[in-house]
Order: C-alpha cells, then structure tokens, then sequence
C-alpha cells in the first residue's frame, strides 16, 4: 500500500508574461510523463491544485481541458483540489485514494501560475480577501503580510527571538535559494544587513522576509509502491498527517502552529516507523520566517523558542547540521500562489535520488515534508524516504 | 460627510445586531444560554455546544493589545492614505479577542500589552466601526 513520486518536473520560477500558463502547463506535464518514462496513455487520472487568482485556468483544469488537450486517451478521471498552499498535498491524498483502490495505476499532478499579467493591486486584493474575512479583517486594512506580521511579533515577543536572528532565517533561505537555478533568486544571495536594510512592510516584517509573487509551475506523476519498484528514481510516501487549526489567525489559540507540527509529525513518523532523528532534511513550507522556526520546535528537532537561534547558527542553511527547507520557501524562491507547495515535493524528490546539485543533502535518505493552507490553516506532514520501508 | 472608499464589512443576518450597537457606541458578544460561553465573532450557532440560544452582552470596551503590526506598504490603494496602519489583535476582559486597528495615538507607541479602548467612526449612515485608542487619549 502507499504511493511514490516516480516523474518530476519543473519550469524555472520568474516573472515573464510571455510564458503563458498552457506553456507551462504542457511543459511541466509532458516533462514529468517523460521523467517518469511511461507513454502519455498510461495516466489514468489528472489531479490538480487549483490555480490561484487565474479564474480561466481554474476552469479549464476543473472541467477537463487537461487531458484534452494533451491527448491521454487513458484518462479515466479528474479533480482539481483547493486548499491554498496545501492544495498539492490534497492532490496527493486523493490520487493515494485512487491507486490504493486500484482505480488508477499512474496520476499525473500538474501546477501552472502566471501572476506576472495581473495588475498588482488586483493580487494584493486576492491574497488580501481570499484567505482573509471579509467582515473582521479586511475592513480594518489586513493584508497577507500584515496577518503574518502580528504573528510575527508576537512569537518574538514570546521568544525573544531577535531581528538579527529572523533576518538570518530569510538569509539562509536566500542562500539556499541561490544554489538552485528553478529560484527567481539563482546566483542571488542576500545577507543579513541586507534584510535588515531592506524596507518596512508590516512590522517585524521587512521586504525581503515577504513574499515576491512571481510564475512558475510543476508536475509530479505518482503510481503505487509495488508498480515504483521498478522504477530506478521513485520516491516512496511513507507516512502522513494533518491537523487543522482555524481559517482565522486571530482565533488560534495554536498561535505559531507547535502543537499542529508536533502532532502531525508524530502522526506521519510514526506510520513509517521512523523518528525526527531519522529526517535528514526538514522541508517547511510555511511562506514567512517565523515558521522555520516553530516548525523546527513543534517537530522536537529544537527546544521551544530557539529556532530562530539554529537559522541564526546556521544550522539550518547550506552546509549546516539540521538541512531545512532546501529550495528555500517562498521567500527565497519566489511566490507561485499553489504551487509553492509543488516546488517543495519536487524538491524533495530530487534530494533524494541525489538530483539536488548544489543544494545536495549528503545521503538523504528521509525527509519531512510540511505544508500549509490559507492563514496556515492547517500542517500537513508527510514523510518520503528513498526506499519503501 | 465624503463618500467612504474603503472595504465595509460584509454584514451577515447574525450579525446585524452587533452592527446595529455600534452606532450606538456599544460593543456587542454574544453569549450562550446554554454553555455560558462568550462568543466573538458572531454566529448563528455556539460554537461550543451548538445551541442557537444566544443573547448579547455589551463588553466593556476595554482590552488589552496581544499583537501588533505597523503596514507601512502593500495595501490597495482605498487604504494608501491611511498608512501607516496599525493592525491589531485585542484580548477583551469577557474573553475573546479581537481584529483591530489602534487609532489616535503615535504607532511607534504601540506595545503588547498596552491597555486600549474601544472608540467608534462612522463609516457611513448605516456603518460604524470600531477601533481601539490607548486608554486615556
């Protein structure tokens, strides 16, 4: 039982409006198919995270225009999930369905996001109202990073993390970031005068801690554990969990999501029947710093309170003891609505079949893999290892 | 009175009576018969015990900044002229918290913890919003 990533693809993330979301989308599809080695009619199902903010893509994948369009005579079925910056996660549960059910032996999951047509105020009110409420945010002027602006201050606050320590988790983000050419920031470093100097946006939240929205895309292709066994590059799912907090941030009484990470970690750890220490890398896609670091204590890889200190230390950036977050969130590599989340599963496939160059994790055999939805509605958790069991 | 650019909030049938006491210069909770919970932001239904026996009780007001965020960019631009704005999360002495903005004072001044007091703008004739102020101001 069980699934694995056996094809992986991606398009560098950057803002060009020439790059139509169909260009990516036939791309990142017909590559991950090829990676994956199976002929095109072999997919029997099209599972998708919704794109973001693109009402014309979002119905083109909902009803069926994907597999039309490239022609897979095999498809036998369709879904597109939302769930914000989970939305890929849900994509893999619902194809684990599928195959565990012997409905369908290979899914295909694609992403596409252009953002870089759209006016900015128009993606500063998507992002404001989408994930925000209408009636106790939004009046009052709330935006993304204001939302994760008072989060921030407050695990600050309650930590005494420092705005030295933060900065230097976006610095080590950045630098990871430089090492992989899919980040909009390849070859870009950026230090932590640099965060610092940079401007104000929401308090404690300075430029380059946010979020550049940018377009990119991927896909992955999933088949059973049994079927990946014959398969040289296949990365197996070994075990998962969730646990929801609230749509709202200010009626979260699990304010930086410890106990969320806490719990869905055990969940997915324990049906693999591994332990934190057995993670080589830790992947958390949480899209602002903070993040990085409750997600490091909620997991038990470091004391309550002293994650920003490991980013700081750097522990957690290239070369560092406790590898986190390799393809460098959101933050350092460029914000692509749903498919952020995507960019981590690839990402974790290639380190570990040791496709991960520079950023290259020494003989990662397991990763944790965190994703998020909404306001960090919820955690999502999944364990991959090289082998299946 | 110019004519009010910015977002109003989407008012819902269960919470027209908090909307309506804010012309009033009352900040309204709801409670629950059955469960005695105090419960913001209003609702059809307890959240706690799902009974839809639910009264209102004016708060008091008062309460206490938990977090804080100054927006010095980023907004639409029905907000540009407001910046810098101070976001904040306010914990009320009956319990709940609440989404705010601090108004009338200096944002640099703004700490948690800092005691604050709900104070009331008319949006338009049929909205009035309230904000909080430092206590005293």
């Amino acid at each position: 039982m069980g699934i694995a990533i056996v094809g992986i693809s991606e398009v560098p993330t950057k803002k060009d409006p020439s790059r139509t979301r169909w260009d990516i989308l036939l791309d990142v599809c017909k590559g991950a198919v090829r990676d994956a080695g199976i002929d095109k009619d072999d997919v029997h199902a099209v599972i998708s995270p919704n794109p973001m903010a693109q009402p014309d893509m979002a119905n083109d994948m909902a009803l069926g225009k994907v597999p039309e369009v490239l022609g897979l005579k095999g498809c036998r079925d369709i879904a597109v999930t939302n769930a914000g910056g989970a939305s890929n996660t849900n994509c893999l549960r619902i194809s684990e369905s599928l195959i565990e059910s012997g409905q369908a032996k290979f899914i295909l999951i694609p992403h596409t996001t252009v953002q870089s047509d759209i006016p900015v105020a128009d993606l500063i009110n998507f992002f404001a109202t989408a994930p925000l409420d209408k009636q106790w945010e939004y009046p009052y002027g709330v935006t993304f990073n204001g939302s994760m602006g008072l989060i921030t201050n407050r695990y600050m606050y309650e930590t005494g993390a420092t705005a030295e320590e933060m900065a230097a988790v976006t610095a080590s983000l950045r630098e990871w970031g430089s090492l992989d050419p899919n980040s909009i920031f390849y070859g870009k470093k950026c230090s932590v005068e640099d965060v610092l100097n940079s401007r104000m946006i929401s308090s404690p939240l300075r430029a380059k801690e946010c979020n550049l929205l940018a377009d990119g895309g991927g896909a992955l292709v999933v088949t059973s554990h049994e079927i990946a066994k014959e398969f040289n590059k296949a990365v197996y799912k070994l075990g998962h969990g969730t646990r929801f907090m609230s749509a709202t941030p200010f009626m979260r009484d699990d304010l930086f999501h410890r106990k969320a990470y806490k719990e869905s970690s055990q969940d997915a750890l324990k049906a693999a029947g591994l332990s934190i220490e057995d993670m080589d890398i830790r992947q958390i896609y949480g899209a602002y710093p903070y993040t990085q670091c409750s997600a490091l204590e909620g997991y038990g890889a470091i004391k309550e309170g002293h994650g920003a200190a490991a980013w700081a230390e750097g522990r957690c950036g290239p070369g560092g003891d406790l590898p986190c977050t390799t393809m460098g969130d959101a933050t350092g590599r460029g914000h692509t609505g749903s498919g952020v989340s995507m960019a981590f599963y690839i990402e974790t496939v290639r380190q570990l079949r040791g496709e991960a160059g520079e950023r290259q994790v020494k003989n990662a055999e397991h990763a944790l893999l965190t994703t998020s939805g909404g306001s960090v509605m919820n955690t999502c958790t999944t364990v991959f290892g090289r082998s299946s069991r | 009175m110019s004519e009010y650019k910015k977002p109003l909030p989407v008012i819902q049938p269960y919470s027209q009576a908090f909307w309506d006491a804010t012309k009033d210069g009352k900040f309204l909770i709801q409670h629950c018969n059955s469960c005695d919970s105090n419960i913001f932001y209003p609702r059809r239904d307890c959240p706690e015990c799902w009974s839809n026996d639910l009264d209102w009780i004016e708060a008091e007001g008062k309460g206490k900044v938990f977090s804080f965020s100054i927006t010095h960019e980023g907004v639409e631009p029905m907000f540009q002229e407001d910046l810098p704005i101070v976001l904040a999360w306010v914990d009320l002495p009956e319990g709940p918290r609440v989404n705010t903005n601090i108004i009338n004072c200096d944002p640099e001044d703004v700490e948690i913890g800092m005691e604050v007091e709900v104070v009331y703008v008319k949006a338009t004739d049929d909205v009035t919003i309230p904000y909080f102020q430092p206590v005293g101001v």
